[in-house]
């Protein structure tokens, strides 16, 4: 009997490792093909523009052309615009984040601890929202925001993402899973529903609330069309409206793109590998629903 | 997250405050453009120095988006006073009525006629609706055929004698020139304006007795001949042809400048110059390059050379009467300049006074454009030029790249346009 | 009697604040979304240019029945369906079997998480800057798929001909997610409990049974998740596309519906046309949302 397993043993053994090597060969050369094009953004805006497109492509710089960086940041006009735009982003990008997080897990909880008549409907109403295209309501969204006088300015940026469905969605699904005794057992105790959810609801949904922010900031960092219409002055520009716009430009070549391209990424980049936890761990919250 | 909310409705509000309005505000809507930026900047300053109450408020945009924005902006209802688009674009504005018409008095004409006296003949055409004018040129533009000499060398041509006269010695001269690495172009020639196909692909028909739109404005695509022998031309350039270049590749223009052995000739304007003095001042010193009339077919009917294009200023009509007037008493001052907008930004405004002056006539090339422009005619406009140039492009494309036979790629093309037209 | 009446007025407070949690989102999107869409709606029903100050003409659904009948529409359907079905089946096929490989390993978990993770921290501009480049025909994608092909100077016109350009822009939207949607498989993977396996292993199932009887049936909450998301994602592409043609790639292979109701409204100038059209596409994405959800109502999984 022991000989029998001994052989089984040796044999899978022998097969797993052939398993297991071709898996580290598929993750490493995915790895690689993902990585790739980030890599090349990086060494690129290294290089003098002829460097660029060049065959063969050469992936270590030859010498370090630290000019595309000092164009981009200082602009093709001399203005440094571009800090005040990549602080406009974070301006934009933190707000956003924090009242859609409010917002979110207001409504979220709302919806998942409290019965009202036409729940489902409202419910149901806010999910439908998610189906609507941007392009669809780009021009009453448009009508909307200046009549309330708010084109050209953070509050036209902002005021159009303040809560999206997606979140309140996301804080729904959280919420459902939550002990009912603890909310009854506050309420015994005299707690308003307000006290409730600043003092119970709120200090346990942390990991929630962290991945919800950390996913709207990094929407609003990408958004392009809505501030390309709503913004018109260089002070109220954000990072990809200075991007668009510095491609655009007549003296810009492929390596200055590339480090302006980089310069937008870094802080992004850095902010994934510092809260990575949040970034990895946090879509955990998609798959909740399982209750 | 108390203190935040308090922060965030703090932002709101200032942001809200911050935008209210002092005496006169004249927006100003325009494409970037560093060097304009620069010298605009400064009349604005000195218009406000000399016109207290009022301020102008200057904001530029990427010359790709800047369509957009503006009608996204007078679909609101929420125009600027004054902006420029090129006159493809600019034409709906003016026959949607959205437009200002030119307050002659306000600009420091005795009489409306005297504007169309100071302008060489024609220009203003495309801004004149119904008897009234609508905007004034901020430039016009014609494109010719820059040359690298270098490179012609390089290949054993005399740049001055064999530079290409014909589009068929453009196919010789750009085969004899390129070099590839298998089926990848690592030097072309010459390659085209792809997204420009009304100003410089257009003529190319016409030189073959084809039309666009007949006169009555009412048909499609006259002389499908001509057209198919063109769209021919495009499928033996393209990379399923003799493979000269294709709409894919970095633009020609872009790289002519780096004079790096990428692109021999280009197709571009007189503002190319500027460019080239700022991107690489050696080779604009070296006299190393030279600009060639637009080639026309060995068997063409007609010498037509590329169409020139314009952006005019217009002002916003449903602005305050008050707003209208400053708005064209300023235009008329920033225009008041055309010197220092030719030898600062390279553009040109077609005044008789400019075409006449010194200035002009000093200009290296000068000469070669005037003459391509006094035989050209302005680009196709209408209020749906942009989406007929569009179908060319598919059109043309599709020729190229997808390898559509040239007869079925216009008879698709010609039921389009077609629809368009009778759309209205 | 007064406990009926106690625990009745107990429940209507709490209906009350139930609706007080959720009116400033209610408020919000009445504003931003619900008055747009109905704007949207209310104007497809008109034949009305952007620019012109005239009352627009009611033309009830002339419209939609003029879309129906349009080829240039009708080639946008079928742009955004090869799009979605090219790309969301890729990425949900991908995702799994990376993430499934992801957990397999002891080491570098979370350097393979955050390497796959990290295009989707890009924004999609710089992401088609970088892309462009990289199909430029003298620049990377030739060069490699020239290296592992060995077949030097061959031009695959990534954005020249009409079959690759869809290709390259699914490449793209590949690139971009698969690394999101592996982490939501990593994390259902995850929340299996442990001692489900252990059980089976006792029964004597080897490691492919466990994927096909255990792994794959309790991920189904997961995957249906992803592929709703995925999906409706693939159908509001638009950047991609959008910066793809300025770069000089052909229109008509990858006009997705999107781009075709931007061109409408922008170029075009015909607000109630484009109107339709986007109305057209909102029902298309509720219907893909509601078969989802129904497939996933019908078995809810319980461990």
């Amino acid at each position: 009997m022991d000989h029998k397993l001994e052989r089984k043993k040796i044999k899978t053994s022998y097969q797993s490792l052939v398993i297991d090597i071709f898996i580290w060969v598929f993750l490493i050369f995915a790895a690689l093909f993902i990585l790739a094009p980030t890599i090349f953004m990086f060494t690129a805006s290294l290089m003098p523009a002829s460097d660029v497109v060049k065959m063969p492509y050469r992936w270590i710089p030859g010498g370090f052309y630290w000019q595309n960086y000092w164009q981009g940041i200082r602009g093709n006009d001399g203005s440094f615009i571009y800090i005040r735009n990549i602080l406009n982003s974070l301006i934009v990008a933190t707000v956003v984040s924090v009242s859609t997080v409010f917002l979110s897990a207001l409504a979220g909880f709302g919806l998942a601890k409290y019965y009202f008549k036409g729940r489902a409907l409202v419910f149901m109403m806010i999910m439908g929202t998610m189906m609507i295209p941007f392009e669809a309501i780009m021009i009453p969204l448009y009508l909307v925001t200046t009549k309330l006088g708010l084109q050209d300015s953070y509050a036209g940026l902002i005021a159009p993402f303040l809560v999206n469905a997606f979140g309140v969605f996301l804080m729904r699904q959280y919420f459902i899973t939550f002990p009912d005794e603890i909310l009854d057992a506050a309420r015994i105790d005299g707690a308003s529903e307000l006290m409730i959810f600043k003092t119970i609801i709120l200090p346990n949904s942390v990991p929630a609330i962290a991945t919800l922010a950390i996913l709207t900031f990094k929407a609003q960092w990408d958004n392009l069309l809505w501030p390309l219409l709503v913004v018109q002055s260089e002070e109220m520009k954000t990072i990809p409206l200075y991007i668009v716009k510095f491609m655009a430009e007549k003296h810009t070549d492929e390596g200055a793109m590339m480090a302006v391209a980089a310069i937008a990424s870094i802080p992004i980049l850095i902010v994934f590998f510092r809260l990575s936890k949040y970034f990895l761990g946090g879509a955990a919250l998609y798959s909740s629903r399982k209750g | 997250m108390k203190k935040l909310f308090v922060v965030f409705l703090f932002v709101i509000f200032v942001s809200i405050t911050v935008n209210a309005a002092t005496d006169i505000e004249i927006t100003f809507w325009t494409h970037e453009d560093p060097n304009r930026t620069e010298i605009e900047n400064r009349y604005i300053a000195e218009f406000e120095q000399a016109n207290p109450g009022v301020t102008i408020k200057r904001v530029t945009s990427g010359s790709g988006q800047i369509q957009e924005l503006i009608l996204t902006a007078f679909a609101a209802n929420q125009g600027p006073d004054i902006f420029n688009m090129s006159i493809e674009d600019e034409y709906a504005y003016i026959v949607n009525e959205r437009l200002a018409p030119v307050d002659f008095e306000a600009a420091g004409y005795p009489s409306l006629q005297a504007i169309y006296d100071a302008y060489i003949p024609g220009v203003l055409d495309p801004v004149t609706y119904k008897g009234q004018l609508y905007g004034l040129p901020l430039e016009l533009t014609n494109w010719c055929i820059y040359i690298n000499k270098k490179i012609f060398r390089d290949v054993g041509l005399d740049p001055e004698k064999d530079y290409p006269k014909t589009w068929e010695e453009m196919m010789e001269v750009s085969d004899k020139i390129a070099i590839r690495e298998g089926e990848i172009l690592k030097r072309r020639g010459f390659d085209f304006r792809y997204p420009y196909y009304l100003v410089s692909w257009v003529p190319m028909v016409e030189q073959l007795g084809g039309k666009l739109i007949s006169d009555d404005g009412k048909t499609a695509i006259i002389n499908e001949e001509a057209w198919l022998k063109v769209l021919d031309y495009m499928r033996e350039w393209g990379p399923n042809g003799r493979n000269l270049g294709s709409p894919t590749y970095t633009n020609a223009r872009k790289l002519f400048n780096k004079d790096n052995n990428d692109v021999a000739m280009c197709l571009t304007g007189l503002y190319q110059q500027g460019r080239i003095r700022a991107d690489n001042p050696e080779f604009y010193e070296s006299g190393e390059w030279m600009v060639v009339p637009f080639p026309v077919f060995e068997n063409a009917v007609k010498d037509v050379p590329a169409a020139y294009y314009g952006h005019y200023y217009m002002v916003n009509g449903q602005k305050p009467k008050e707003n209208q007037q400053i708005a064209w008493k300023f235009i008329a001052f920033m225009l008041s300049h055309p010197e220092e907008y030719l030898t600062k930004v390279n553009i040109v405004q077609p005044t008789v006074k400019l075409m006449e002056s010194a200035t002009f006539k000093s200009m290296p090339y000068s000469e070669v454009f005037k003459n391509d422009m006094a035989k050209g005619h302005i680009v196709y406009y209408g209020e749906s030029s942009a989406k007929i140039q569009s179908l060319i492009r598919e059109a043309v494309e599709s020729v190229m790249l997808a390898g559509v036979s040239p007869e079925d790629a216009l008879k698709t093309l010609k039921r389009k346009v077609q629809e368009v037209l009778e759309e209205g | 009697m007064s406990k009926r009446i106690q625990s009745y007025s107990i429940e209507r407070q709490k209906a009350r604040w139930g609706w007080i949690f959720v009116a400033p989102t209610l408020i919000f999107f009445s504003l931003f979304s619900f008055y747009p869409i109905f704007n949207a709606f209310y104007a497809s029903l008109f034949r009305k240019k952007l620019l012109s100050l005239k009352p627009p003409d009611f033309i009830g659904f002339n419209n939609y029945s003029y879309l129906l009948k349009s080829p240039d529409f009708w080639n946008s359907i079928r742009a955004t369906v090869v799009f979605t079905l090219g790309t969301f089946i890729p990425l949900l096929i991908f995702s799994l079997i990376f993430a499934i490989f992801i957990m397999s390993r002891k080491r570098f978990q979370n350097f393979f998480q955050m390497a796959y993770y990290s295009p989707a921290v890009l924004s999609s501009v710089v992401a088609a800057v970088i892309w462009l480049l990289i199909f430029d025909p003298r620049g990377l994608a030739n060069q490699w798929v020239n290296f592992a092909l060995n077949t030097p100077g061959i031009d695959h016109k990534w954005l020249a001909s009409s079959v690759m350009v869809q290709i390259s822009a699914m490449m793209v939207y590949f690139w971009k997610y698969v690394g999101y949607f592996t982490i939501i498989f990593i994390v259902g993977l995850a929340s299996i409990p442990q001692s489900i396996y252990e059980a089976s292993k006792i029964d004597g199932a080897n490691d492919w049974k466990n994927f096909w009887y255990i792994t794959l049936p309790l991920l189904k909450p997961t995957t249906i998740l992803v592929s709703i998301m995925s999906m409706l994602q693939c159908l509001k592409t638009f950047s991609t596309q959008y910066l793809f043609t300025q770069g000089g790639a052909p229109l008509a292979p990858i006009n997705v519906i999107t781009l075709n109701i931007y061109h409408t409204a922008i170029r075009d100038h015909r607000i109630g046309r484009a109107s339709a059209m986007s109305i057209i596409l909102f029902i298309i994405m509720l219907f893909f949302t509601w078969l989802q959800f129904k497939f996933s109502r019908t078995d809810e999984v319980s461990y």
